[in-house]
């Protein structure tokens, strides 16, 4: 880490100073995210873009996971957005509205955007003007692993694919089983170590809540209260605390490996499709890929990741767009990616990932994507809607009452939405 | 400290005089103009931006004039009143646990102890320690089921005790941040107990001792009221600290479980910088202010009376 630290600092302090002397040169600015490895990656990629392109300067520039979005408006302050920007699907309502994105299909090479799987033009489509801001090689899911010994031991039906999903009566039965059987100290692992500001509780509790035939806020007239704090979404997470308060649960404290640690201590694990590497690394074939349960009248399952798009303000869109259709193609990239288990957002991608091909062990995951899918809310007001849902999950599980909890989070988002009068034009949407 | 010191003759009107005020005030000027400018112009600055609907990036709809409405809004949320409650919580545990490490530590290290200045060194030494470290370093102690800490509570019990989740449950996890907090901050009044135990004269001690009066009583008599002002100096600046809660929530509990350990200061950052509401945040930034000087104040009032 230390190392590569260094040798980032090294390159964007020769990358500044080439800059410097060479004034004709377009520099392209690219704020990004991600673990020591996709940081090497990038920089590589930005190596081999200036060595095709000898008119154009990479410049990257790293904000951690943790503060990105802080990091971003410190940026939006400072009147210095990059041109190509790395963010989270969930939040691109938000930067459209307030107009730090410019479309990127007029920039992009139209090979890319053909090849775009419908989930992956959904997470960057802005559901106001139907236009596309960002594109990403990747997209994601959430599955539930199971380890094969357990559930043999249980007698439990494994399902082939999406439609055979767990029903909650199946679902709640076997955590029940298994928190009987010998070995077994937590039946399901919902990687609360996580933490309750990383995004993850609104990624993959959501759908269970949608599953239940609720949502974090009414996707035609913008408003939480009644939705949110309605009577499916208090039985949603009301369910949810019970399988808590029984005990089921891995808890926060104890970490994010409890699937595969020394003893394989949790049963199940609800966890996103990254987490496929390490645990397929340390469990070999006992490891189980299955749909997530349906908790209600049909299955739901997330989607949405790290995509990227060209701010407002850019200078040289075209170099930009430049870039990030050079990335998007290039080898290497796809390659680490490919090792990192990235779920395919492109066809061609998915095409050469043997994991979520047919038959392969996340065929399922893939599965899912066409067919329960459901994007989080592309509404401006997503920064506080995300924010209010965690607090109050983190109320609920820890034994505070859902529908106050929920009441609280659902007032809470509809006073943001007012503050911003309704975040023209959103509140005419209906 | 007194204030009788500083009282002077009343000087005469004259040409040295009016040069020795302006040199008093060349030389106060840059001290002044640093706290105008990063104190008290942003102070004033959260005034008024406590009453408008400023967001904390310029969005398109207009930034309005809303008067009390933050404030409104501010003491009608039950969260907020919870993190207030947990603030006062937390001063309530960590003053005499973090004052009174640092008062037994610092009569220990006044003894004339062998390698008495490495002590004081070594006992010093979280005091300087980044509180970031500290967290991660303490959030690994405290894992459950099976962190360090743990199964010495494990042996030390002989098992009898079952582990806690010192993080993770609503009951222990403040109780645990004041565990770390008291431990990684009582150096520094630690330090401040130190030199007002060397401010008090040894003859003070000696014409006790000639008096017949047992160490517990020179203790009594003469240790303690010769650290009054820093006992008071001590409670004061610990309490306002205390209400400044944020590092430690930040990293290791976000404010949870069940929000038994969000804090005004937590409660506030998270309103001015994941939801954006910068004039909100400045309502609350506002309402801490006043908070924390009335707890001063009334400290202050409070402690003088016991002064003799």
């Amino acid at each position: 880490m230390g190392n590569r630290l260094l040798s980032i600092l090294f390159a964007s302090a020769a990358l500044a100073a080439t800059a410097g002397l060479a004034e004709a040169k377009t520099v392209i600015h690219v704020m990004h995210q991600g673990d020591p490895g996709w940081v090497k990656a990038y920089g590589d990629v930005a190596k081999r873009f200036e060595a095709a392109n000898p008119d154009i300067d990479i410049e990257l520039i790293y904000a951690p996971h943790d503060a990105y979005n802080e990091k971003f408006s410190a940026a939006v302050m400072a009147k210095q957005l990059p041109d190509v920007m790395e963010l989270d699907a969930p939040f691109l309502a938000n930067y459209v509205w307030s107009g730090y994105l410019q479309a990127v299909k007029p920039l992009l090479d139209q090979d890319l955007l053909d090849d775009m799987t419908d989930s992956n033009i959904s997470q960057g489509t802005y559901p106001i003007d139907k236009e596309l801001y960002a594109i990403g090689l990747t997209d994601s899911s959430v599955v539930l692993y199971g380890n094969r010994k357990y559930l043999e031991a249980i007698g439990a039906r494994i399902p082939k694919s999406v439609d055979d999903a767990w029903t909650r009566e199946e679902f709640e039965g076997y955590l029940e089983k298994l928190s009987k059987l010998e070995g077994v100290k937590w039946p399901i692992d919902t990687f609360r170590g996580y933490g309750i500001k990383t995004e993850w509780i609104t990624y993959a509790y959501g759908p269970l809540l949608e599953s239940a035939g609720c949502d974090l806020i009414d996707r035609t007239t913008w408003t939480a209260g009644g939705t949110l704090d309605g009577e499916a979404c208090v039985k949603a997470l009301t369910m949810m605390q019970t399988w808590v308060k029984n005990g089921w649960v891995v808890p926060t404290s104890s970490g994010t490996n409890q699937f595969y640690a020394e003893g394989q201590p949790a049963a199940l694990a609800m966890g996103g499709h990254w987490f496929y590497a390490e645990a397929a690394a340390a469990m070999k074939d006992d490891i189980v890929v299955m749909p997530l349960p349906k908790i209600g009248e049909k299955g739901v399952s997330p989607n949405g990741t790290w995509i990227w798009g060209i701010s407002a303000t850019s200078e040289n869109p075209e170099a930009a767009g430049k870039f990030l259709s050079f990335m998007l193609k290039d080898r290497d990239y796809r390659d680490y990616a490919r090792s990192q288990s990235a779920y395919p957002g492109l066809k061609s991608f998915a095409a050469e990932s043997p994991l979520y091909a047919e038959g392969g062990p996340l065929a399922i995951a893939f599965e899912q994507a066409s067919k329960t899918a459901v994007a989080r809310p592309p509404h401006p007001a997503y920064p506080t809607i995300t924010s209010a849902f965690m607090q109050a999950v983190d109320k609920i599980f820890n034994g505070g009452d859902p529908q106050e909890a929920l009441t609280s989070a659902a007032r809470k988002i509809d006073e943001d939405i007012e503050d911003n009068a309704g975040y023209p034009p959103f509140d005419a949407q209906q | 400290m007194t204030l009788q010191q500083t009282t002077m003759p009343r000087p005469r009107a004259g040409r040295r005089d009016r040069q020795r005020f302006w040199q008093e005030v060349a030389m106060i000027a840059p001290a002044v103009l640093l706290l105008a400018t990063f104190l008290i112009t942003p102070f004033l600055l959260s005034f008024w931006t406590a009453m408008t609907n400023q967001p904390l990036v310029p969005r398109p709809t207009p930034v309005r004039f809303v008067g009390l409405l933050n404030f409104q809004r501010v003491f009608s949320d039950p969260l907020f009143w919870t993190s207030l409650w947990n603030v006062t919580r937390f001063t309530i545990w960590v003053l005499p646990v973090q004052c009174g490490l640092a008062f037994l530590t610092a009569l220990l290290l006044h003894q004339k102890l062998p390698m008495r200045n490495l002590l004081r060194g070594m006992f010093f030494l979280p005091a300087i320690t980044s509180m970031v470290v500290v967290c991660v370093i303490w959030g690994t102690l405290f894992q459950y089921p099976s962190g360090p800490l743990n199964q010495i509570v494990g042996f030390l019990s002989g098992g009898t005790i079952q582990p806690i989740d010192w993080l993770g449950d609503p009951d222990w996890a403040m109780f645990s941040i004041v565990l770390l907090s008291a431990w990684q901050a009582y150096g520094f009044q630690m330090i401040i107990y130190l030199a007002g135990l060397q401010g008090i004269p040894e003859e003070l001690y000696d014409a006790a001792r000639i008096d017949g009066a047992s160490a517990l009583r020179r203790f009594w008599h003469v240790t303690m009221p010769g650290l009054r002002p820093t006992h008071v100096f001590v409670l004061v600046i610990t309490t306002i600290q205390a209400f400044k809660l944020y590092t430690q929530v930040a990293i290791l509990t976000q404010g949870g479980p069940r929000e038994s350990t969000e804090t005004v200061v937590h409660y506030m950052v998270r309103a001015g910088f994941e939801e954006q509401k910068l004039g909100y945040a400045s309502a609350v930034s506002v309402i801490l202010f006043v908070i924390v000087l009335l707890i001063a104040l009334l400290q202050r009032k409070l402690l003088r009376r016991f002064d003799v």
